[in-house]
């Protein structure tokens, strides 16, 4: 059993639409065929990536508007609404049906909605006397954002700030992992699975874990539930495990430059959505969009930028001389024979260039769109010099310390500021003792570039603490990930130094989890299962292998830990899945801006003089 | 597939609870909750109405085409006159299916423009959103029948790729025929050559006859070749002129995409004149104001200067 999330949210997304009667082939005749969808902001970006405009005709639908728009009655179709459940959704609602701009009302709504806003819709349409035209209520529990098979985002923003908020209540922390919860719930609803739960201890993770394992069994224990699993000790060959993460588990990968093309775009271009805006070659912007319906992307998204060029070489130079042989075979050769064969197998090879045109200019398209996009991002990789920077990134994880010339070299040569400050921090983050004398040569360096040093002062300072744990407490658990994570780091480094990529401290976790063996870096690792009765001792045989995985993580994921996460359950022996999500979908230069905040936060802005520690 | 969770029910408790505070009595109370159970039927303009018969004539056609197309495409169990038929039923079809979009869509256009007639009084029928709903619909019904040509031109593409190949073989069977005719005539002349000595004159009256007969076959041989490249070159014209009714198809499809286009960007540009006319009002009511106000006080100047001087 595969789990292709993207598959099963648009399939969900089709039975939505055909007014949650499930959708056959055959098709009865539906008396209800045409419909008007309106939706809301958050779910507009729900549907932008799973359904095209072309395809909502298919299923139906003749008109589509957001909520907000002033809309004008049409009368004789009913109209489905999609929207998240808060309050001022359920008053725009209830102002539509008072004024009957449709005649029946299909409401579903992204995620569960609460009681009291059911009764304040059921009050509003009562008092406006227009309760016959609401027809149906729903749940979808769609209220996440898939971008492709294995890769979804719960589009919640700045969840990493909220969380580790010096400034922030205990009511606020709370309020954010229900949202967390939420989504996750919503995905697990979608995928009709209860996995097993791991997490590390402490932090947003175990709280999220720990709230969701409880949200699961309240669940399951109403009727009607939404998992159709039949017995409670399904084998664990057959569930997957949901891993939990916090982004502060390994805070470089969310900082660094990396060279692959799927991450180069979403980092350079910024890739929103699976659309993507560049300059065009001959001026003016063109938006292109790249998800799973692009072979090039689908097959070369994960290659490093050089290597992407190339490919797009042979793939143009293949075009060409299919289009030679198609223009060799049907128009041109010297028209003299003109005898019943030769007649006969013109018109037959015309009629396969006829078809075969199409496609043709298919591939063509998608050649010059990859070509536009190859182009603007090697200007910017000249400009910036992304690739030294990549470059020297890796090295300094690798080796765990850079020469100090070079570091300020580094820096006082080609980039934008942000690429400067990502440059420092990975520094600090990857050298293992601080030597102050180089922290504050570069933090001097940063300040001569008029660079924001708030984020640098930040991890500094989570640095510190986490040195000033380790050397408190040595048995504590949360030191023993930090050590393996630097030991791992290094080893796999050093195995990988003749490979290109190293393997991310994410993706060793994983697969130990995965391998379900025990091994003392994640016996740790806290075990939730919701299907077991409370009392029952963690049985071993639920550790056993797994087959399937789900990855998130808290505070902000990207392409890179995707990219990684994809080769190595393509490796596996059979081939494992691993779908990955996150709060949201961060660029390095985003989750910096992540970074300055908190430093602002905890005071350490540009207008505090230069505090001493 | 996972399962949804119908809150339909949750919410007529809550309506019930919230009559029940409200105060409503009974009888609103059972009128309200039998509207859930008995949806009112939807009131249909005829508009949609005919959208809906013009659907169902499509599905018709899908039907159809489904149920002969063994029969259609097989080569033994019909003949050509059968599916010539089949042919003409499904054209005549599509084209009464074609008409009925058109009508569907000059009705559109005709509203419109009747619409635009009555400035300050328009029906309630006609405004941006309803007419681009309609063009919605049109939009996908010819979607929709263009893509049952599309299976039909296959299903014919496929019946001429056998009737060609069927040509070929038979064809070259004819020429070997032919040259193996050709090959015994000769060698019969040959023959006949060499006993020509030893016979006399009834043989070459044979020979002759023989002769003759070689010859009507050649005759006969070579018409039938002229009557196949015929057959050809019709068929291959017919391909063409199937391409080019799918093209058509496919335009009409693309200019009904482009008008409902244009309707959803109508809708937008109405809003913004309607801001801009409410604008032009507001200017138009203050600069009268001020023109007033500006002649008066010429005229009380005027007379003014006049009583002093």
């Amino acid at each position: 059993m595969a789990l292709n999330l993207r598959q099963k949210h648009t399939e969900c997304i089709a039975r939505m639409l055909n007014l949650n009667q499930p959708v056959n082939a055959t098709g009865t005749a539906n008396e209800e065929v045409y419909k008007i969808l309106i939706y809301d902001k958050f779910c507009q970006n729900i549907l932008s990536p799973l359904i095209h405009v072309k395809d909502l005709r298919k299923h139906g639908v003749t008109l589509y508007f957001l909520i907000d728009k002033d809309r004008k009655p049409v009368h004789g179709v009913p109209a489905v609404y999609f929207v998240q459940p808060n309050q001022t959704n359920i008053q725009r609602v209830i102002a539509d049906a008072s004024r009957s701009l449709y005649d029946s009302f299909h409401l579903n709504f992204s995620s569960s909605i609460p009681r009291p806003l059911l009764e304040e819709l059921a009050s509003g349409t009562l008092n406006s006397d227009s309760i016959n035209r609401i027809s149906k209520v729903h749940d979808q529990y769609l209220e996440f954002v898939t971008l492709e098979d294995s890769l979804f985002s719960l589009a919640q923003k700045s969840s990493y700030v909220q969380l580790n908020d010096p400034s922030a209540g205990d009511r606020e922390i709370e309020e954010i992992v229900e949202r967390i919860v939420t989504g996750l719930f919503c995905v697990l609803a979608t995928l009709a699975v209860v996995p097993i739960i791991r997490c590390p201890r402490g932090g947003p993770a175990e709280m999220v874990a720990s709230a969701l394992d409880q949200r699961l069994r309240d669940h399951l224990l109403s009727k009607n539930n939404l998992f159709t699993e039949g017995g409670s000790f399904v084998s664990s060959f057959q569930r997957p495990i949901l891993c939990i993460f916090d982004r502060n588990f390994e805070l470089s990968v969310g900082i660094q430059h990396d060279f692959r093309y799927r991450a180069l775009v979403h980092d350079v271009l910024g890739l929103r959505l699976n659309r993507l805006s560049v300059q065009g070659e001959k001026g003016g912007m063109r938006s292109y969009e790249l998800d799973s319906s692009d072979p090039f992307w689908v097959v070369n998204g994960s290659l490093e930028f050089p290597e992407v060029a190339v490919e797009i070489e042979s793939q143009l130079n293949k075009y060409k001389k299919d289009v030679d042989e198609v223009n060799k075979r049907t128009g041109g050769t010297d028209g003299a024979e003109f005898d019943g064969t030769d007649l006969m197998g013109n018109t037959k090879h015309l009629m396969n260039a006829v078809n075969s045109l199409p496609e043709l200019t298919e591939r063509k398209q998608v050649i010059d769109k990859h070509t536009n996009i190859a182009t603007v991002l090697l200007g910017e990789i000249k400009e910036r010099s992304l690739d030294s920077y990549a470059k020297k990134e890796n090295d300094m994880l690798v080796r765990g310390n850079i020469d100090r010339n070079e570091l300020l070299g580094v820096l006082r040569g080609k980039g934008t500021k942000m690429d400067k400050l990502r440059f420092a921090v990975m520094y600090l983050i990857s050298s293992e003792n601080i030597n102050q004398s180089e922290v504050e040569s570069v933090e001097a360096a940063l300040r001569e570039f008029e660079v924001d040093t708030s984020a640098f002062q930040y991890v500094k300072k989570l640095k510190s603490l986490n040195a000033s744990v380790a050397t408190a407490n040595l048995a504590s658990r949360n030191n023993i990930v930090d050590w393996a994570e630097k030991i791992y780091a290094v080893t796999a480094g050093v195995k990988n130094l003749l490979s290109s990529d190293r393997q991310l401290a994410l993706t060793r976790t994983v697969e130990l989890l995965m391998d379900g063996k025990p091994n003392p870096e994640i016996d740790s690792y806290l075990v939730f299962d919701p299907r077991a009765p409370k009392s029952s001792s963690g049985t071993s045989h639920m550790r056993g292998p797994f087959k399937e995985a789900i990855v998130f993580m808290i505070g902000g994921g990207n392409y890179v830990e995707y990219g990684s996460l994809q080769e190595f359950a393509q490796c596996q022996q059979p081939v494992k899945h691993v779908i990955y999500g996150a709060t949201e979908i961060l660029t390095g230069v985003e989750f910096v801006e992540q970074l300055t905040l908190l430093g602002h936060k905890m005071g350490f802005g540009s207008n505090a003089a230069a505090s001493t520690r | 597939m996972s399962r949804i969770r119908d809150r339909t029910e949750d919410f007529k408790d809550v309506v019930r609870q919230t009559a029940l505070s409200l105060g409503y009595d009974e009888s609103k109370l059972a009128a309200i909750l039998a509207s859930f159970i008995i949806h009112k039927p939807l009131q249909r303009s005829s508009f949609t109405k005919a959208a809906l018969k013009t659907l169902e004539s499509i599905k018709a056609l899908e039907q159809f085409m489904l149920k002969h197309r063994k029969d259609y495409v097989d080569l033994h169990r019909t003949t050509e006159q059968e599916r010539d038929s089949i042919e003409h039923e499904v054209s005549a079809f599509i084209k009464a299916c074609q008409e009925q979009i058109d009508i569907l869509k000059n009705g559109i256009n005709s509203e419109e423009s009747d619409s635009k007639g009555w400035l300050g009084i328009r029906a309630d029928n006609s405004n941006v959103d309803t007419i681009a709903h309609k063009h919605g619909v049109v939009l996908i019904l010819s979607e929709r029948l263009h893509s049952v040509t599309i299976q039909f031109d296959q299903l014919r593409a496929i019946r001429f790729q056998d009737a060609i190949s069927r040509a070929m073989p038979r064809r070259k069977l004819k020429r070997n025929a032919n040259s193996n005719s050709e090959d015994s005539s000769k060698s019969n002349a040959i023959e006949l050559r060499e006993l020509h000595e030893l016979q006399s004159d009834p043989l070459r009256l044979q020979q002759q006859h023989l002769d003759d007969e070689t010859r009507a076959l050649q005759v006969e041989l070579s018409s039938l070749l002229d009557v196949v490249h015929e057959t050809e070159t019709k068929m291959v014209e017919l391909s063409a002129l199937n391409h080019l009714m799918s093209t058509h198809v496919l335009q009409q499809s693309q200019q009904i995409e482009l008008l409902y286009n244009q309707a959803v960007e109508a809708t937008m540009n109405v809003e913004l004149g309607n801001k801009e006319l409410t604008q032009a009002i507001q200017r138009n009511s203050s600069s009268r104001t001020f023109l007033i106000l500006f002649l008066f006080v010429l005229t009380f100047s005027i007379i003014f200067l006049d009583w002093y001087s």
